[in-house]
């Protein structure tokens, strides 16, 4: 084994991880929150990342940190006008379960058309955030994975303080943990559901721009995004924050490793066997306590 | 002064009507208790009045003014708070954020601290187990904790359902010596019960439920002469409970 491409594997594994906590923090926080189980969410994902290469190498070109900047804030009203247009007036109605998961397939497939019809089935590329590089005792750390890093940490960390420290967040986990409490002390569901529908959309599209920074913009890009966040929200029990850091940089480090030793060929077949692992060993997470929430 | 005016409230789920044109009235300052079986809609009636469950039809006034149909944060907003049998607490969050959570209208925000130093007056043990999740409370506990919250909300009509459900005798008393003072105080209260024992001591006013429909209203003097009552609750005859 060679030392050097180890720290590389183990700077991706870091870089990759935080982008796929964010992005599992928006799934699992709309599932805790409102029983969403979300299949558009990979949409959104390449949603954002279409947004900010509009506005930045496609047609406005703008700075890619701006482009971002104003990218995010615009896929969270999408979320918030999904929520009220699609998800909440279904709440209304019997198997809310059921018929959210084909509404929000059916989203996704108008999702990924749209971004088809208007971006072309080319493959794009988002600006990179800089081309310099820091080398520390023979490992290299780029622009790009750093200010991965930082963001991904910055947005997490603003999430935590926002739920734990805020009356709006606190309002948030209320709903989360007993939606009829909730009702009691005069929060109103729908403007909680609304919020965190564009929050969680408002994940994926920053999870979304990060990623670009090392992958290709495509429509349809979204969908092993979908299944990853899928799994590590599975893995760290859904609903559960904790959980979901935990799962998210075991696998993306997991993921690093296995595409430098099998090859990128073996990432996807790794993460299903994770899949068919946890639901075979541990049906209820890591953080298993049946019912933990957000 | 009347605070509380319900004039033929219905209340059904689904094809089964629950509440039968109930007409109810709570006087501000007043104790007011309201009896009956089990399953004949004494819970539905208090969350009917909260806004929690959509009435069929029938009034309900508050300082004479119709609310019924408008939504829970609003009869929040003027007062009217429940504190549901089954608690409904926030069970990952500490004692002090359910109580802080209490406070979320925008009516009770200004006054959250003066309603904290009411609520740990009136349960000191609540100010010790302020850092503890309330899943790990016991039951007398998590009651005085789900009372507390309703506090918070800067109630003028408390609704409280089944305040001694599950409860040691010793902890009913401390519960209702606390919802008398508290209507004492000038506090609108409204509590359901399932069995007489104390609370028909304390109350101002009694209503009696059977069956979705008052079949006795008025003060507890005269409950305590009337057949029915006596024939339901306190034993004389058959079907006595308790």
């Amino acid at each position: 084994m060679n030392w050097r491409s180890l720290g590389d594997v183990l700077i991706s594994g870091v870089t990759i991880g935080s982008v796929y906590y964010i992005i599992a923090l928006g799934f699992t926080l709309v599932y805790g929150v409102g029983r969403v189980l979300n299949l558009a969410y990979g949409s959104f994902f390449v949603w954002g990342a279409y947004v900010c290469w509009a506005l930045t190498a496609g047609f406005a070109r703008l700075p890619v940190i701006v482009g971002g900047l104003i990218a995010v804030p615009l896929l969270f009203m999408l979320g918030v006008a999904v929520d009220r247009g699609v998800v909440n007036p279904l709440r209304k109605r019997p198997e809310f379960d059921f018929s959210v998961l084909l509404a929000t397939l059916g989203l996704a497939m108008v999702l990924d058309n749209l971004a088809l019809a208007i971006f072309g089935p080319r493959p794009k590329a988002l600006p990179k955030f800089g081309e310099w590089r820091l080398e520390l005792g023979g490992f290299v750390l780029s622009a790009q994975a750093l200010i991965i890093i930082v963001f991904a940490g910055a947005f997490a960390v603003a999430l935590a303080l926002f739920l734990q420290r805020t009356r709006t967040g606190m309002s948030i986990r209320a709903v989360a943990q007993d939606p009829t409490g909730a009702r009691i002390v005069g929060i109103r569901l729908n403007r909680v559901y609304a919020l965190t529908f564009g929050l969680s959309v408002a994940l994926a599209a920053a999870g979304g721009i990060l990623l670009a920074q090392r992958f290709f913009i495509t429509p349809l890009g979204g969908w092993s995004i979908l299944v990853k966040a899928l799994i590590i929200a599975v893995a760290g029990g859904m609903g559960s924050l904790k959980g979901t850091l935990v799962a998210a940089f075991a696998l993306g480090m997991l993921e690093a490793f296995v595409g430098w030793q099998a090859g990128l060929l073996w990432v996807m077949p790794f993460w299903f066997g994770v899949l068919l692992a946890i639901l075979l060993i541990r049906p209820h997470g890591l953080f298993g306590a049946a019912g933990r929430r957000v | 002064m009347t605070m509380l005016e319900v004039e033929g409230l219905n209340v059904s789920y689904g094809d089964i009507q629950v509440i039968r044109g109930v007409d109810l009235t709570a006087d501000a300052g007043q104790l007011t208790a309201i009896f009956g079986p089990n399953g004949h809609g004494k819970s539905t009636l208090l969350k009917s009045i909260c806004g929690l469950v959509p009435a069929t039809s029938g009034i309900v006034r508050v300082d004479g003014e119709e609310v019924q149909g408008r939504p829970t944060d609003q009869l929040v907003a003027r007062g009217i708070v429940l504190v549901a049998e089954d608690r409904h607490l926030f069970p990952e969050m500490t004692v002090m954020e359910n109580l802080r959570l209490g406070a979320f209208s925008r009516a009770a925000r200004s006054s959250e601290d003066a309603n904290l130093k009411l609520v740990f007056d009136m349960f000191p043990k609540l100010a010790d187990l302020r850092r503890r999740e309330a899943a790990t409370l016991s039951g007398g506990e998590a009651r005085m904790l789900a009372i507390g919250r309703g506090l918070m909300s800067s109630p003028r009509l408390l609704a409280v359902d089944e305040p001694s459900f599950g409860l040691v005798p010793k902890m009913r008393h401390v519960v209702f010596d606390c919802l008398r003072q508290l209507a004492d105080n000038g506090l609108t209260v409204l509590v359901v019960e399932q069995s007489t024992g104390r609370i028909s001591e304390l109350a101002d006013q009694v209503y009696l439920i059977e069956d979705g429909a008052v079949v006795f209203g008025g003060d507890t003097a005269a409950a305590l002469q009337n057949e029915e009552f006596k024939r339901v609750y306190l034993g004389q005859g058959p079907g006595g409970v308790e």
